[in-house]
């Protein structure tokens, strides 16, 4: 027996565990989705793709997935910007940091339905801290307006640490030798920061993206707890959806018809990632150390002249 | 607890059989979940369930209940209120027997509209005039306030406009939500907020309590609500005690009024060990004699028609005698076993349209499709 045969055979049950939990229920809901299935009054017949059919006519669904690409794009953009901003502040040598760091983390270690029931009392229209705050009367989670941005607001102050120490740990792997070296040669801050930290942060970057986009994608707790999905379904998101259709009025059909397309569209976005991801690899495997490329420019000799 | 003293009666009456009550979640939601899982699992855990008036068309169809209509002969079923009848019966079969009863009615402010000499509205129109005259005389009281945010009582309060303007849900098992009469009828619920002004905007977030709390400080001149809140209004050191009258609900011109029903019912459970002893406390619980001990202590409003005219608890709650004539015609919400799936489609096409981001034709347009979707599923 080769050693590669050998290796094959040591990750069969991975394998075979793998497939009954993970395989065969997608294979499943994707059978469910094809039925009109109501288990508690005993129906269950095949329909073909008629539930398919209804979804593209069904207002309801398409409502739920702009909802939920607002939530994910907004939410996760600015996460990652905030999250950018403090994990470059926590990578500066300065006093307590160790402290400050895990005070940063106290939102993120909070479980979603704590926060989200915390968050609801905040933004109570009578007794809530934020209007007591500014001092206003606005009906944040009965709006149609400010509900969605509410619930935004909520998961970005409840994952921009989990951004920020991933990037953290980015920041920590960049050797300080590229930095010093640019120094050396006068670069400003803002140029090491775009030709050194941002190419070199580019694959955490991207984990932190695919991570967060199928967390926000997929978001069901934060949003559920804080809202249910009103006021007139204008925060339901997919998954609220999906749920509500499954769990509350016991469709297994259509309700196993909304999670494929769930599953549809995390794994469009998960692909497209990854082939961000590998690009960027093969890049970076390119062009290390990226000094050699020249991507700092060696500044006129007349500067560093001055600079003597 | 009172309900205790009432089960240990039963013990005492009944050697031999021993009483166990258990409480649910309050929300009504998380109580319908509990019920459907545990059944579904053939539970026998429990033999008698308490049911919201929605529910029993739905448990009967699964097959989770068992047919009681052999403990109502024919001529003791007059002596309940029709519509709870109407809820409990699937098939012509009856599978639970109504308990107590509830409906929406009309609070108004005795004191100020005897003040403006005005009598309590019979349609819409006049309801709006009253309440747009007075409000506009009486600094920070607002006109009428209801119960308009997404959820089950939403649902009540649409449906008492579309009744009063000859519209309905389902028609002989299909749907009708579509029609001119509940568009008009949901076009004037919106415009009592944006074009009489006699409904302030936080009625789309508000339910039965914050609208309670509003009436019951003296902010308001009308009130949709429950029978529950008179009570409350009626205690000593609440500011509107003495001033509050309650009346059916108004209709639109030449079409009759009728308010939503509301109320529980028992049932047996159909994988139930004990049948002889529930159907025995089933009796004993909706009887007449302990239907008016509740309606005494806790203010369960009784099913059986007679006690209405019962000289002692008129002379305890005055109040009761109003609500016969109410109660003769609250509607069941749609008897169809599909009526839970139906009311989670329609909860936020009628939030859409009584807060402005749908217009009333468009939302009933987008439930009709919907219910049609559900209900195709028979076929």
């Amino acid at each position: 027996m080769t050693e590669r045969d050998r290796g094959n055979r040591y990750v069969i049950p991975a394998l075979v565990l793998l497939s009954f939990v993970t395989i065969y229920p997608v294979f499943y809901v994707f059978y469910l989705s094809l039925q009109r299935r109501l288990l508690i009054f005993d129906i269950s017949r095949f329909a073909g793709f008629g539930n398919y059919l209804f979804l593209l006519s069904d207002e309801r669904f398409w409502n739920a997935l702009k909802n939920t690409a607002y939530f994910t794009s907004l939410s996760v953009s600015l996460e990652l910007l905030l999250g950018l901003l403090i994990a470059l502040l926590l990578n500066r040598p300065f006093r307590f940091r160790g402290g400050i760091r895990a005070v940063v983390l106290i939102p993120w270690a909070i479980p979603t339905v704590v926060s989200a029931k915390m968050w609801e009392w905040i933004y109570n229209t009578d007794f809530g801290v934020l209007n007591y705050l500014i001092g206003s009367k606005i009906n944040w989670l009965g709006s149609p307006f400010w509900a969605m941005n509410a619930a935004v607001f909520m998961d970005v102050w409840k994952t921009t640490p989990f951004v920020a120490i991933l990037l953290m740990a980015g920041l920590q792997v960049i050797p300080q030798d590229l930095y010093q070296a640019a120094r050396v040669d006068g670069a400003g801050s803002w140029f090491v920061f775009r030709r050194i930290t941002l190419p070199l942060l580019r694959p955490v970057i991207l984990v932190v993206l695919i991570f967060r986009t199928l967390d926000a994608f997929r978001v069901f707790d934060a949003v559920y707890v804080l809202t249910g999905g009103g006021p007139a379904n204008t925060t339901e998101t997919l998954s609220i959806y999906a749920y509500k259709v499954l769990f509350q009025t016991l469709q297994f059909g259509y309700g196993s018809t909304l999670s494929v397309v769930v599953f549809l569209c995390t794994g469009a976005i998960s692909v497209f990632y990854i082939k961000l991801l590998s690009r960027g690899m093969r890049q970076r495997d390119r062009n290390v150390p990226p000094i050699d490329r020249g991507d700092i420019p060696v500044p006129p000799a007349r500067e560093i002249q001055v600079k003597q | 607890m009172l309900f205790r003293e009432i089960l240990d009666r039963f013990e005492r009456e009944h050697p031999g059989i021993k009483v166990k009550d258990e409480t649910l979640p309050a929300s009504t939601d998380e109580q319908h979940q509990f019920y459907v899982i545990n059944l579904e699992g053939k539970s026998a855990d429990f033999d008698l369930l308490s049911m919201d008036v929605i529910w029993v068309p739905e448990f009967a169809r699964a097959g989770w209940l068992r047919d009681l209509s052999h403990l109502l002969p024919e001529d003791e079923r007059k002596g309940f209120f029709p519509g709870p009848m109407d809820a409990v019966t699937y098939q012509e079969k009856i599978y639970a027997i109504p308990w107590y009863v509830d409906a929406g009615l009309l609070y108004y402010r005795k004191d100020l509209l005897k003040k403006y000499g005005f009598i309590p509205p019979e349609t819409w129109q006049e309801l709006v005039r009253i309440a747009r005259h007075v409000s506009e005389r009486e600094a920070g009281v607002y006109g009428f306030i209801w119960q308009g945010k997404q959820y089950e009582g939403l649902i009540c309060n649409v449906l008492e406009y579309f009744w009063g303007n000859g519209g309905n849900i389902l028609k002989d098992g299909r749907s009708v939500i579509n029609s001119p009469e509940n568009a008009e009828a949901l076009t004037f619920m919106r415009a009592l907020i944006t074009e009489y002004r006699v409904t302030p905007p936080l009625v789309t977030t508000a339910i039965e309590e914050p609208t309670r709390h509003i009436f019951g400080n003296g902010r308001a001149v009308f009130m949709r609500n429950w029978p529950y809140a008179w009570n409350i209004f009626e205690r000593e050191g609440s500011p509107v005690r003495g001033k509050v009258g309650v009346s059916p609900l108004p209709a639109f011109p030449g079409k009759d009024s009728a308010s939503t029903l509301g109320g529980w019912q028992l049932g047996i459970n159909r994988y139930s060990k004990h049948t002889e002893a529930a159907e025995k406390l089933i009796k004993f619980l909706t009887s007449p004699e302990v239907q008016k001990k509740l309606a005494l202590t806790i203010g369960y409003k009784p099913s059986r028609r007679s006690l209405y005219q019962d000289a002692e608890l008129i002379r305890e709650q005055p109040f009761i005698a109003n609500l016969h004539d109410v109660f003769m015609r609250a509607k069941p919400r749609p008897v169809s076993p599909y009526y839970m799936m139906i009311s989670q489609v329609i909860q936020p096409e009628f939030s859409a349209a009584i807060s402005g981001i749908k217009t009333p034709e468009e939302a009933l347009d987008s439930a009709h499709r919907q219910i049609g979707f559900i209900l195709e599923v028979e076929k």
